[in-house]
C-alpha cells in the first residue's frame, strides 16, 4: 500500500492506516466514503479518490500540506 | 477450531515469505467491543504468522493496554494490526496500521506489508522520499478499502 510505503520514510511524522469500511462503517460515513480506495488526508483537509501513481499522491499532499 | 487459510493458500503464502529476510514483529490490538471481528483477526494472524520463522505475533486489549493503545495510536480502534521491524528485543515502529479484519483483497495488502516491513526499504522514488523524510508538520493518511 503507497501510503505505507510513505510513513516508512518518515514514521515520526506520517500515520498510514488501512481502514475496513466494512469493520469501520462509522468513519467511513462521516467521511462520505462511496468508492474504494479511498484516501483521506489529515482528517478531510485532503483526498485522493482511487489506485494512482506516486506522483499523484505527492501532488495532493503536498497541495494538503503545502511544500 | 477450523483453520481460516486453506492448504492452498497457506502454502503459496508460506512460499512468498521465503523472501521474508528481517524480523517483523506484529501486535494485534483487539476489544471485547468488536469481539467476532478481534477473534477472526486473532486466528488468521496466528495462521500467518506460523508462515514464517521470522513473523511474531504478540496480542494486547485495548483496555488493559491504554497506554501503549495510544503509544501506537490506535485507541479506540479495533481489531487494529502494527507491523513493525524487530531486531532484537528492539522495535521500530513504520507507521504502518491495517484497521479491521485483513480478508478478501485486504489479505494481500497484509502479506504485502509482512514484505515491506521485512524489506526495511520503501522502495518508493527518490523524489517522493526526499519529500516525506523532509516533513515538518504531520501527515496522517487514511486509507478506506472494502475486503471484496
Amino acid at each position: 500500500m503507497l501510503a505505507h510505503q510513505i510513513a516508512m520514510e518518515n514514521p515520526a511524522m506520517v500515520l498510514a492506516e488501512g481502514v475496513g469500511a466494512t469493520d469501520f462503517q462509522e468513519l467511513s460515513q462521516d467521511y462520505g466514503i462511496s468508492s474504494v480506495p479511498d484516501t483521506v488526508i489529515n482528517d478531510g483537509a485532503g483526498r485522493v479518490v482511487g489506485a494512482v501513481p506516486e506522483q499523484n499522491m505527492l501532488a495532493e499532499i503536498m497541495r494538503t500540506i503545502g511544500k | 477450531m477450523e483453520k481460516l487459510l486453506s492448504d492452498s493458500i497457506s502454502s503459496q503464502v508460506r512460499e512468498v515469505f521465503q523472501q521474508l529476510k528481517n524480523p517483523v514483529q506484529v501486535m494485534l490490538f483487539i476489544s471485547q467491543a468488536q469481539a467476532e471481528a478481534c477473534d477472526i483477526t486473532r486466528q488468521l494472524l496466528e495462521e500467518v504468522v506460523e508462515l514464517s520463522d521470522n513473523l511474531n505475533l504478540i496480542v494486547y486489549d485495548l483496555a488493559v493496554e491504554p497506554e501503549l493503545a495510544r503509544l501506537y495510536k490506535v485507541a479506540g480502534k479495533a481489531p487494529a494490526i502494527v507491523m513493525a521491524a524487530r531486531e532484537g528485543t528492539q522495535i521500530t515502529d513504520y507507521g504502518i496500521r491495517l484497521l479491521g479484519v485483513p480478508s478478501g483483497h485486504e489479505f494481500g495488502t497484509l502479506i504485502q506489508d509482512l514484505l515491506l516491513v521485512a524489506g526495511r526499504d520503501s522502495g518508493l522514488s527518490p523524489q517522493l522520499r526526499t519529500y516525506i523524510k523532509g516533513l515538518s508538520k504531520p501527515l496522517h493518511l487514511e486509507v478506506f478499502v472494502t475486503p471484496t
